[in-house]
């Protein structure tokens, strides 16, 4: 017999509260996997969209204001000289129908991110036309095929292209003509960002430090503007943060209430199994060896708790990932450290819940346990 | 004439900052290998004594030693019951989740074997107490005869010199408390161990080869 098969019993000994904690404990890291999950798949798929099209850096406002840098920026980022393309582009969310809510880009037709799609059925829109292509995912949510009309705003725009994009993001979204979504939003000249592919770094320097020289100089040359490296502008960009605050602040929420219910669980079996406690003293169990048991009791708890959380926060973004609203950001799929991750949450909520009844169970005197009644 | 394994000094211990005086000056030795039973009425402080023997806790004044070593000085509490003292209650305390075999391994925790040893030593001790078809099941579907030895199987655990029994009979039927008291006084004699039985029933008394009467916290001259 060892400890391990003894704090098991002892947890199975009320099974009905043991399963209402598990069931706390799994719903709090159920909401973190599904939540911090989606959230890190957004930066995830983010970051693809800029690798898969050869974006080195996105030059925005330094407020951060959506929709604000002026077109007219563009003629100087081109003459820097480590910059080889530079893109004006928007993205915002956009309803396209009641129940169907993506991301929208509108770019130049012929700009270098558009060369990294793959153009399924149909062409490219034309600019200066009131055109869309739509991604196989969301063109799928919305039931539309080329030559359908789809209408952003009350305005009709042909579907023209069916395209397959770099990353889950661009897949789920709708790409407008630049010139067309500016008139639709009485945007002006303003866009909300400039992608800049540049030039292959020189010999001898790192990609890195190439990167960040590239940044200094956009910087200098841009007062008002800057330049963020595409890999920091994937985590850190407002629906990025927006998105991580949200999922964590949920989840911390959803966690606290599992390790509570872990506490009361154990505050509960500690205070039952006094004499218990007062015995196992009485036979020479040290202290630490009471605690040892009560936080086993506790971790088991978080652990088994985890495992559901996992499997439930699985499925709840195989339910995200098949709703049209969230169908283009979502992923059914966890990294294995993100499992892990949850994992370890999850028994550390439970020794943290646990340390105050094992410690209560571990001051408790033999002679005064014996005689609790 | 043995050596001297357990003296009590001037112990007093009171409870309820001093209102209860449970122990007033208690002095006695107990030698290795004796069959002491300690009597008195209800609330004459033989249990506590019995406690304070087996460092289920500390007196209010006063010093206990075994084998010459003071409590006070030198001694590491959990380990002296975990290896030194066997302790057999009254109400058996058995844990009820555990099956018979596994509530003789608890003390063994706290000893030098591992998990299959636990097992093997456990299971030679219940066969010893007639409880080999028992191993098994758990406390409650035992008779309290049975709860009674297992509670013996497991006071013998680690092999400790002191075997403390605190009125080990005192729910057991006429037959049952003759059953228990035989295998008593049969593990005193066949491993020479020091045997401490706390009983109110005058025969137990008897059968020790030495009694000594506690009334009102004070040993009474015999």
């Amino acid at each position: 017999m060892s400890l391990f098969r003894i704090a098991l019993k002892n947890i199975l000994r009320r099974r009905l509260r043991t399963a209402l904690t598990l069931c706390g404990v799994a719903v709090g890291i159920a909401a973190f996997v599904a939540l911090v999950g989606f959230s890190r798949s957004f930066e995830r798929e983010w970051l693809r969209a800029y690798q898969s099209a050869g974006t080195d850096i996105a030059v925005v406002q330094k407020t951060f204001l959506n929709t604000s840098v002026d077109v007219s920026v563009g003629a100087k980022l081109r003459a820097l000289p480590e910059v080889a393309d530079a893109v004006p582009m928007i993205l915002n969310m956009m309803d396209l129908t009641p129940e169907v809510n993506a991301l929208v880009y509108a770019w130049p037709a012929n700009c270098y991110e558009m060369d990294a799609l793959t153009i399924l059925q149909g062409r490219r829109f034309q600019d200066g036309q009131p055109e869309v292509m739509l991604g196989e995912v969301l063109a799928d949510n919305l039931g539309k095929k080329v030559g359908d009309t789809l209408e952003l705003q009350g305005a009709p725009f042909g579907v023209v292209g069916i395209f397959r994009g770099g990353s889950a993001f661009e897949t789920g979204a709708a790409l407008l003509p630049l010139g067309e979504l500016q008139k639709l939003a009485d945007l002006g000249d303003k866009v909300s960002a400039f992608h800049v592919h540049l030039r292959p770094a020189p010999a001898g320097e790192s990609e890195q430090q190439y990167v960040q020289r590239a940044r200094a100089r956009i910087e200098a040359a841009l007062p008002g503007l800057k330049a963020v490296p595409a890999g920091e502008r994937a985590r850190n960009n407002q629906l990025a943060t927006l998105a991580r605050s949200t999922a964590w602040g949920t989840s911390l929420i959803a966690l606290l209430i599992g390790a509570l219910g872990i506490a009361n669980t154990m505050a509960m079996s500690v205070f039952e199994r006094t004499r218990e406690i007062g015995v196992l003293r009485a036979l020479g169990w040290r202290r630490w060896r009471v605690m040892e048991l009560i936080l086993m009791e506790a971790a088991m708890l978080g652990f088994t708790g985890g495992v559901l959380g996992i499997f439930g926060g699985l499925a709840a973004l195989r339910v995200l990932s098949l709703l049209p609203a969230t169908a283009s950001i979502a992923q059914a799929s966890i990294p294995v450290l993100h499992a892990v991750e949850a994992l370890v949450i999850a028994v550390l909520i439970g020794l943290v819940a646990g340390l105050v009844p094992a410690l209560r169970g571990a001051r408790l005197s033999p002679v005064e346990a014996l005689r609790y009644e | 004439m043995s050596e001297c394994l357990l003296e009590a000094r001037a112990l007093t211990r009171s409870y309820d900052g001093g209102r209860i005086q449970a122990l007033r000056g208690v002095d006695l030795q107990v030698r290795a290998g004796e069959f002491l039973s300690i009597s008195g009425p209800s609330g004459s402080g033989k249990s506590t004594l019995l406690q304070l023997l087996g460092g289920l806790e500390g007196p209010s004044s006063g010093e206990i030693l075994f084998k010459g070593r003071s409590f006070a000085d030198f001694f590491d509490l959990d380990a002296y019951r975990a290896r030194e003292v066997g302790f057999v209650f009254q109400a058996f305390h058995l844990l009820p989740t555990l099956r018979v075999v596994e509530n003789v391994q608890i003390p063994m925790f706290e000893g030098p074997l591992g998990a299959r040893q636990r097992r093997e030593k456990a299971e030679a001790l219940l066969v010893e107490m007639g409880l080999a078809h028992r191993l098994q099941q758990h406390p409650n579907e035992l008779s309290a005869g049975e709860r009674q030895r297992v509670a013996i199987a497991r006071s013998l655990a680690n092999d400790p010199e002191i075997l403390l029994a605190d009125e080990p009979t005192g729910n057991l039927d006429t037959e049952n408390s003759a059953k228990i008291m035989a295998i008593l006084a049969g593990i005193q004699a066949s491993r020479n161990m020091t045997l401490i039985v706390v009983t109110h029933e005058p025969e137990i008394a008897r059968a020790a080869e030495r009694n000594v009467h506690i009334r009102d916290g004070r040993i009474c001259p015999q």
